[in-house]
C-alpha cells in the first residue's frame, strides 16, 4: 500500500492544510476545556495562564452542586427526545405525502411549507407565544416540544428522500396486498432510515441548544431547561469574574451532545458526504 | 399485616390532611443562582457577593415568617424578555428586581402597579429613600418601586502608580479640577510610570462612554432629553466631554483596544492608573488589594468621577423591587408588605456587594461607614441622579450613543459627525415608540 493510500488519497500537503484546518477548529475548544479548568480569581488576573497549572475542579464541582441542574439536564432530554420524536413522525408522514400522494395542490402547499424556511423565529415570536398563553401551555413540556415540530427542513428533507426511492418498490408491494400505509410503514419507511438518522440527530442538536423559546415559555425554574438554567446561574459580567465557571457550564451543556455525536458518529458524516454529494 | 395497612393508612390520610395553608407570593430576581452554597443558609452576616446575600436573606425572611411561603425564580441576566412573556401571558411574579432605568418602559405602558400603598403599609415612607434612591423609583409623581441600591462608575485608583507620578497628598489620590488639569496629571502620570493614566474598554462597552458623557452632561446642568422623543447632543456641552476623551486617547494617555474583561485585568496587574468603571467592582479590587504579592496589594482607592465643569453630578442607576400589575389577595399584599419591610430593614447587608445604599439611614451608620471606601463614595448617593422619568428605552439608547462614541473617541468619526449621528438614530428610534 502506498503512503498516499495509506493516509486516504491525500497528499502531503493536503495533509497538511487538512490538520491545520483541523487545529484551527479544535483550537477554541481546547482553549475553552482548559479555561473551565481554572479558578475565576486568577482568569480575571491573566486569562492567558488556562495553559499552565494549577488546575481546579472547582467550576464543575460548583455547577453539580446547583440544586436544580439535574432537573434542567432531564428537562433538556426530555424536550429535545420528545421533539425529535415528533418532528420524525411528522415529516416521514408529510415526506411521504409529497413524494408519493396525489392531491390537489399539492405543489403550491409544497412551496407553502418550504417558505416556512424563509421566516426567521423572531418574526412569529410574539403570535406564538400569545398562542400558547391562550392554551395555558407555557411552563410545560408540550409547550417547549410543541414549536419545534413545525419543521419545513424536515419536511422538505424526507419528501426529497421519498422522492429518491423507485417506486416500483411501491408498486411491488401493492401487488403483493399491502395497504397504502403498510406500503409506507413496512417497505419504504426502512429505506429511509439513514435519512431519520441524519434528520433525528440536527432536530436533537438544534432542539438541545434552543435558547430564545424555552427562555420566555418556560418562566418557572423548574421547567428550565439547561441552556436556560445555566445561563440563570451565571451573575452580571460573569465573563469577567466568572470566566472558569462560564467555560465549565459550556463543556458541561456539550457533554450530552458529545455523547450523542459519538454515538451517531457514522450516520452524520454519512449524512454529510451524502448531502455534499449530492 | 392488618396493624401495617392500618398504619399505612393512617400515614395516608395523615399526608393528605396536611394542606400548605401559607401565603404565597412569587418573587422573580436577577443575580445568579447560588443554592449550592447558600440554599440553606440564614446566617447574613456571612454570606458574600449579590447572589449570597440575596439568598441568604430570603431564606431569612421565611425562616421568621412561617405563615408566608415565598416561592423564588432566579432568571438569566437581566430577565426583562422573561417578565415580558410572563405579563404577555398574564402571569407575571409578585414583585421583581429591576434596573430603575427600566421603570419607565414598563411603567410608561401601564403595567407596573404604583406602590405608595404597600410601602405605607410596610411603614417605608419615600422620605426615607436616599435623593438618588427616590428619584429613580418616582415616575409621574408616583412610587412605583422600592429603591433597593444606587450604582454608579467611579474612578478606581492604582495608588502605588499614582504615588510614582506624585498624585497622591495625605495618602489620598489627588484627582484634576478642571479638564485641562486632568491632561497635566495624565502626561505626567504617563512620563513617571511609563503607563497611561486612564485604563477604558474601548471595546463592546458603549456604557462605559455613555455613562461618562452623561455625569459631564448633567454637571454642565445640560438638558440631554427635552421631551420623551428627543435626545439633544449635538451642543457645546457634549462636544465638549467628547473632545477631552478623544484628545486623551490620542495623545496615548489611555489603554486602547480593551475590551471589559481586557481592561480589568490590566487594572488588576496594575497596567495604568485609573479605570473609570461601576461601584461593583469594588469588592473584586478589594480583593486584590488585599492579596499580598499581587500588583493592586495595598494600592487602591476609588473616588466619584472628579469634578471638571460646572457641579458635582454622577449619572446613576440602581435596582428596585417593582410589582407588575396582577390580581393579589389581602393575604398576598400584607405578605408583601413584610417583605418589603424585611429588605428594607437588611439594606445594610446588601451594601457589602459594593453598591450604595437605597436608604438615608443606613447611609448614616457607622457599620455603613466603616466599609472599605464607603466613606469616599457615599456623596453619591446624593449628587447621583438619573435621566427624567419619560425617557423610555434607556438601554437601546444607550448602545446606540456607544457606538457612536466608540467611533468618535477612537478617531474613527469626526466628534461633531458622531454627536449627530448618535443623536439622529436617537430621535428615530424614540419617533418609533408607540
Amino acid at each position: 500500500m502506498s503512503a498516499a493510500k495509506a493516509r486516504g488519497g491525500l497528499s502531503t500537503p493536503a495533509l497538511i492544510g487538512v490538520f491545520l484546518g483541523a487545529a484551527v477548529m479544535v483550537a477554541p475548544l481546547v482553549w475553552t476545556l482548559m479555561l473551565s479548568f481554572k479558578s475565576n480569581a486568577e482568569l480575571m488576573r491573566d486569562a492567558g495562564t488556562a495553559f499552565s497549572a494549577p488546575y481546579t475542579f472547582e467550576n464543575y464541582r460548583s455547577i453539580l452542586q446547583g440544586n436544580m441542574v439535574f432537573r434542567w439536564l432531564i428537562n433538556s432530554a426530555i424536550v429535545s427526545v420528545g421533539t425529535t420524536i415528533g418532528v420524525l413522525a411528522l415529516c416521514s408522514l408529510a415526506g411521504y405525502g409529497f413524494a408519493r400522494l396525489d392531491f390537489p395542490f399539492r405543489r403550491s402547499l409544497f412551496v407553502f411549507v418550504l417558505l416556512g424556511l424563509a421566516i426567521p423565529e423572531q418574526a412569529v415570536i410574539l403570535p406564538q407565544h400569545q398562542l400558547f398563553a391562550q392554551l395555558g401551555l407555557h411552563n410545560s413540556y408540550p409547550g417547549l416540544i410543541l414549536p419545534g415540530l413545525a419543521g419545513p427542513f424536515g419536511v422538505f428533507f424526507m419528501t426529497q428522500y421519498f422522492r429518491a426511492i423507485p417506486r416500483e418498490l411501491d408498486e411491488a408491494a401493492m401487488l403483493d396486498g399491502a395497504s397504502r400505509f403498510g406500503t409506507f410503514w413496512r417497505v419504504l419507511l426502512p429505506l429511509t432510515l439513514p435519512a431519520q438518522a441524519t434528520l433525528g440527530v440536527f432536530t436533537f442538536l438544534a432542539s438541545w441548544n434552543s435558547y430564545w423559546w424555552p427562555l420566555i415559555s418556560a418562566t418557572r425554574s423548574d421547567m428550565f431547561t439547561l441552556t436556560v438554567g445555566l445561563a440563570s446561574s451565571q451573575m452580571n459580567y460573569a465573563q469577567t469574574s466568572g470566566l472558569g465557571f462560564l467555560m465549565a457550564q459550556a463543556v458541561f451543556a456539550s457533554i450530552p451532545i458529545l455523547i450523542v455525536y459519538v454515538i451517531f458518529q457514522k450516520q452524520i458524516v454519512r449524512a454529510m458526504a451524502g448531502a455534499a454529494v449530492r | 399485616m392488618r396493624a401495617l395497612a392500618i398504619l399505612l393508612l393512617a400515614l395516608l390520610a395523615f399526608g393528605c390532611g396536611r394542606g400548605d395553608d401559607r401565603t404565597e407570593i412569587f418573587i422573580q430576581r436577577f443575580f445568579g443562582e447560588c443554592g449550592a452554597v447558600y440554599g440553606q443558609s440564614i446566617d447574613v452576616a456571612a454570606a458574600e457577593s449579590e447572589c449570597g446575600i440575596l439568598t441568604t436573606l430570603i431564606n431569612r425572611f421565611e425562616a421568621e415568617n412561617p405563615d408566608i411561603r415565598v416561592g423564588i425564580n432566579v432568571v438569566a441576566w437581566p430577565g426583562y424578555p422573561q417578565l415580558s412573556a410572563q405579563i404577555a401571558a398574564g402571569d407575571p411574579p409578585d414583585l421583581v428586581t429591576m434596573h430603575q432605568s427600566v421603570i419607565s418602559d414598563y411603567q410608561g405602558r401601564g403595567l407596573l402597579e404604583p406602590m405608595d400603598g404597600l410601602l405605607r403599609e410596610a411603614g417605608i415612607g419615600p422620605e426615607t429613600f436616599t435623593a438618588a434612591g427616590r428619584r429613580g423609583v418616582t415616575k409621574s409623581g408616583r412610587t412605583y418601586g422600592m429603591p433597593w441600591d444606587t450604582i454608579g462608575r467611579l474612578f478606581h485608583i492604582n495608588t502605588r502608580l499614582m504615588a510614582e507620578a506624585g498624585l497622591m497628598r495625605d495618602g489620598r489620590p489627588v484627582l484634576p479640577r478642571s479638564p485641562e488639569e486632568l491632561l497635566d496629571h495624565a502626561r505626567r502620570f504617563r512620563q513617571a510610570t511609563g503607563k497611561p493614566y486612564l485604563i477604558q474598554a474601548h471595546v463592546n462597552a458603549p456604557d462605559t462612554h455613555v455613562g461618562i458623557l452623561y455625569t459631564y452632561l448633567l454637571a454642565q446642568a445640560a438638558v440631554i432629553f427635552p421631551d420623551a422623543r428627543h435626545v439633544r447632543l449635538n451642543t457645546p456641552e457634549a462636544r465638549r466631554i467628547v473632545e477631552l476623551f478623544r484628545r486623551i486617547q490620542a495623545e496615548g494617555l489611555t489603554t486602547r483596544n480593551q475590551d471589559f474583561p481586557a481592561a480589568t485585568a490590566a487594572f488588576i496587574n496594575g497596567d495604568g492608573g485609573i479605570f473609570p468603571t461601576g461601584t461593583w467592582m469594588i469588592g473584586p479590587y478589594d480583593a486584590e488589594a488585599a492579596t499580598p504579592g499581587q500588583p493592586l496589594y495595598r494600592s487602591y482607592a476609588v473616588l466619584p468621577f472628579p469634578h471638571l465643569w460646572g457641579r458635582d453630578a454622577a449619572f446613576v442607576d440602581g435596582h428596585a423591587w417593582v410589582m407588575p400589575r396582577r390580581e393579589r389577595t389581602p393575604e398576598q399584599r400584607r405578605a408583601l408588605a413584610r417583605f418589603l419591610r424585611f429588605l428594607a430593614s437588611h439594606n445594610y447587608d446588601w451594601t457589602r456587594t459594593g453598591h450604595l445604599p437605597a436608604f438615608q439611614a443606613v447611609l448614616a451608620t457607622p457599620q455603613f461607614r466603616s466599609l472599605p471606601h464607603r466613606s469616599d463614595i457615599a456623596a453619591m448617593a446624593a449628587t447621583g441622579a438619573q435621566l427624567p422619568d419619560y425617557v423610555q428605552r434607556q438601554s437601546a439608547i444607550q448602545g446606540l450613543i456607544g457606538e457612536e462614541l466608540e467611533a468618535a473617541v477612537t478617531g474613527i468619526k469626526p466628534v461633531e459627525r458622531a454627536l449627530v449621528d448618535a443623536e439622529r438614530r436617537v430621535n428615530e428610534l424614540l419617533a418609533q415608540m408607540l
